[in-house]
């Protein structure tokens, strides 16, 4: 796969291409926690006080895109690189987030299969009162050239 | 004193520790060791200040870089503004004189790493390339150094007259101190670091942690 990866980055680099609304529910944030292996009840008890959603709840989200259109890479060719949460705000039952996505970075680096390309993409997500509760970055990788 | 020259913390984009968390963890282990560097991938990292980690350890916390050549991935100590302004940490091509050039210019210091391994090595390059100019010290023993790669660099710096250093390459707290550098003389700063390196005072050494 041969990408300018200057000019992807000029292309596609910070530009919104995704909003997506999720609502909370209690039971769902509860459920997760539970198969997160969770032993709080903040995050277990819906009844709990501060009941809110897990640390890593927002990696849960996923918009209706994962790439922006035109983008010269395959996404089945891709593989997950991994996900940094930064949690600003809880999340609560009975949220609305809406999650915003643009391409944060693309670089390039070199590894023992060869040279590969990240994809960093960027979900930045605000509730109902338009305060932002996280930020999600996931990581894409992409082979670049021969094997 | 022995100092694990090959390390990464978050800075990295796949570091997953914190430079916190290495120092509890050599602490809670009572590793021997006296000091670690990072050396973050493709940056140079002039922000973070780890001296009061240094106090509240008793480690010497020293930073590099890792940057990527034609020859492979090469740390660069002593790395100063006029090397970070000599070429881009980023670019992945970056050539190998250059960065040996500019390094000795700017009164650091480069070291080739895991130069056994294939297309991050250097040696993985000399059928090409030919044997690179300019080379005095490569990282013999490396942490995540897989099969014979460890043995084969070992084997190839002595052929080539080589000095050799350890790193343990740890991305994770539990990695570092399986390979560190054992020097003669005592270092307190990545001056001393440069200098010792310039020298041959030193030896690579690979730790049990087991």
């Amino acid at each position: 796969m041969q990408i300018d990866i200057e000019a992807v980055k000029k292309e596609h680099v910070g530009f919104a291409f995704d909003e997506t609304t999720f609502d909370i529910k209690a039971e769902t944030l509860a459920n997760y926690a539970r198969g997160c292996g969770e032993t709080e009840a903040r995050f277990l008890d819906p009844g709990h006080p501060d009941f809110r959603a897990v640390p890593n709840y927002a990696s849960n989200f996923h918009g209706r895109r994962n790439l922006p259109e035109n983008f010269p890479a395959d996404i089945l060719r891709s593989f997950d690189a991994g996900k940094c949460v930064e949690n600003l705000a809880p999340i609560r039952p009975g949220d609305t987030i809406t999650g915003r996505s643009h391409i944060h970075d693309i670089y390039e680096k070199t590894g023992r299969s060869g040279p590969m390309m990240f994809v960093v993409h960027r979900m930045e997500f605000t509730n109902q009162d338009d305060a932002k509760v996280a930020v999600v970055d996931w990581r894409l990788v992409m082979r670049l050239g021969e094997m | 004193m022995k100092l694990d020259l090959h390390n990464h913390s978050i800075k990295s984009d796949d570091g997953r520790a914190k430079v916190d968390n290495y120092c509890k963890w050599i602490a809670k282990r009572g590793l021997d060791l006296d000091g670690f560097v990072l050396s973050e991938h493709r940056q140079w990292d002039g922000e973070s200040d780890y001296r009061a980690l240094e106090d509240e350890y008793g480690l010497l916390i020293l930073k590099a870089s890792e940057v990527e050549t034609e020859y492979g991935h090469v740390l660069v100590f002593g790395v100063n503004d006029d090397l970070v302004n000599a070429f881009d940490f980023a670019d992945v091509r970056i050539p190998l004189r250059t960065v040996l050039a500019e390094a000795k210019r700017c009164g650091a210091f480069a070291v080739p790493c895991h130069p056994s391994r294939a297309i991050v090595g250097m040696f993985s390059h000399f059928d090409e390339f030919g044997p690179a100019e300019g080379v005095e010290v490569v990282e013999t023993l490396n942490g995540g150094g897989r099969g014979t790669e460890n043995d084969d660099a070992v084997h190839l710096a002595a052929q080539y007259g080589y000095r050799g250093v350890g790193g343990s390459d740890a991305h994770i707290v539990s990695h570092i101190g399986r390979c560190v550098t054992e020097f003669d003389d005592d270092i307190a700063s990545i001056e001393q670091l440069v200098t010792a390196l310039q020298g041959d005072r030193y030896r690579a050494l690979s730790v049990d942690l087991d």
